[in-house]
């Protein structure tokens, strides 16, 4: 009985903080301009992720470099290496997601 | 007495061609390739401008529109230049008539609500000119704002539903703004777009009233929908501008028409 009344509760909460994980979803959106990459985390809604982690990985999937974006949800940094690039945010409470920006959109932005 | 009786005959032909035009609704559309656009998609979306029967498939000779652009994060871009003529012409029509496309890259995460104003068109038919304001949005890139944000145009539907990511069977919900004020009890026309990419079956309407849907809006100008088949769907809200147009020394009456298109899926 009572086993089954805390496993109910369990569910609900899991069912719960999965609602919120997916109305919460976490964005990155990154570009290359003048020699820096810019990046701009934010939520669906519009709302900017303040102090999130922002990790750069090159093709070998290395850490070349992690940020902390600013009260506007942005963080920039110098090109680190023309490769292609995943960029992460992790915004904390598993609000993760990742960006691709090729080789050639790196390149042309030197 | 012989002159009255031929009198009489012309004035009933004139009575049957007239009741013979079809009242098929006209629709300023403007449809993009895609109203999603992912970090995996390509970043350039196509847009047709036409002026269509979309259930019918009737494409109308549109002259290049006066303006055309875009909205986004509350700025609005001039597209007009970017537009390029193409042909088209639906299947039972003979002869091509033209549209509008053009191609625009999106750079940045956010709602890209694309506006048409087009020149007036003249209908002989209604001895009227007609002006629809025609937008339709495509959001990119996991942000979703701006999609409720009116442009400014002179009547438009500002959606009160968020206008992509919708499924089949769905209610839109939108305003119809004249001048950015609500027009109370507006009416307003609904049509599929028989040429929606993907359609899996050309809809035959069983009977004239089935082409266009018609509901009214409330007293705020607040109006619904359930949209009952996957694709483009064009809501159309119809007033008469406080202006007029000379045609042939004549002042005639402009129908400025509120448009705004938006996509359904088949839940699976």
């Amino acid at each position: 009985m009572k086993t089954s009344r805390i496993a109910a509760v369990f569910m609900l909460v899991s069912i719960f903080s999965a609602g919120v994980a997916l109305a919460h979803k976490v964005n990155l959106f990154a570009y290359v301009e003048g020699g820096k990459i810019h990046t701009e985390s934010y939520f669906p809604d519009g709302r900017m992720v303040e102090g999130g982690t922002v990790r750069v990985f090159d093709s070998t999937h290395t850490l070349l470099l992690e940020g902390t974006t600013d009260t506007g949800g942005l963080f920039s940094f110098p090109i680190p290496r023309v490769d292609d690039l995943t960029i992460v945010i992790d915004a904390g409470m598993g609000h993760k997601n990742s960006f691709q920006l090729k080789r050639t959109e790196v390149e042309a932005g030197k | 007495m012989q002159t009255c009786k031929s009198m009489l005959s012309t004035v009933a032909a004139t009575w049957l061609m007239l009741a013979a035009v079809p009242a098929f609704a006209h629709f300023g559309a403007v449809i993009p390739s895609d109203d999603i656009i992912t970090q995996a998609d390509a970043k350039t979306v196509t847009l047709e401008v036409k002026f269509i029967h979309p259930l019918e498939q009737h494409y109308m000779e549109m002259v290049k529109p006066k303006q055309f652009g875009v909205m986004h994060g509350g700025q609005k871009s001039d597209l007009t230049a970017a537009l390029k003529a193409a042909k088209g012409g639906g299947p039972d029509q003979t002869g091509k008539f033209t549209f509008w496309t053009a191609g625009y890259d999106i750079r940045r995460p956010g709602d890209y609500t694309f506006f048409v104003e087009p020149t007036p068109y003249w209908e002989p038919a209604e001895d009227l000119y007609i002006v629809h304001y025609t937008k339709v949005c495509v959001n990119a890139l996991g942000l979703e704002e701006g999609w409720d944000a009116p442009v400014g145009l002179e009547t438009e539907i500002v959606p009160l539903t968020r206008p992509y990511g919708l499924w089949t069977g769905n209610l839109f919900t939108g305003q119809v703004l004249l001048k950015g004020k609500p027009v109370p009890h507006a009416e307003v026309e609904i049509e599929y777009l028989n040429a929606s990419p993907g359609n899996i079956s050309v809809v035959l309407p069983p009977a004239d009233p089935y082409v266009t849907q018609v509901v009214k809006a409330d007293a705020d100008g607040i109006f619904s929908y359930a949209m009952p088949k996957a694709g483009w769907w064009g809501f159309s809200a119809l007033n008469e501008a406080d202006w007029t147009i000379d045609h042939e020394g004549m002042k005639k009456t402009v129908e400025i028409g509120a448009v705004y298109w938006v996509r359904t899926r088949d839940m699976r």
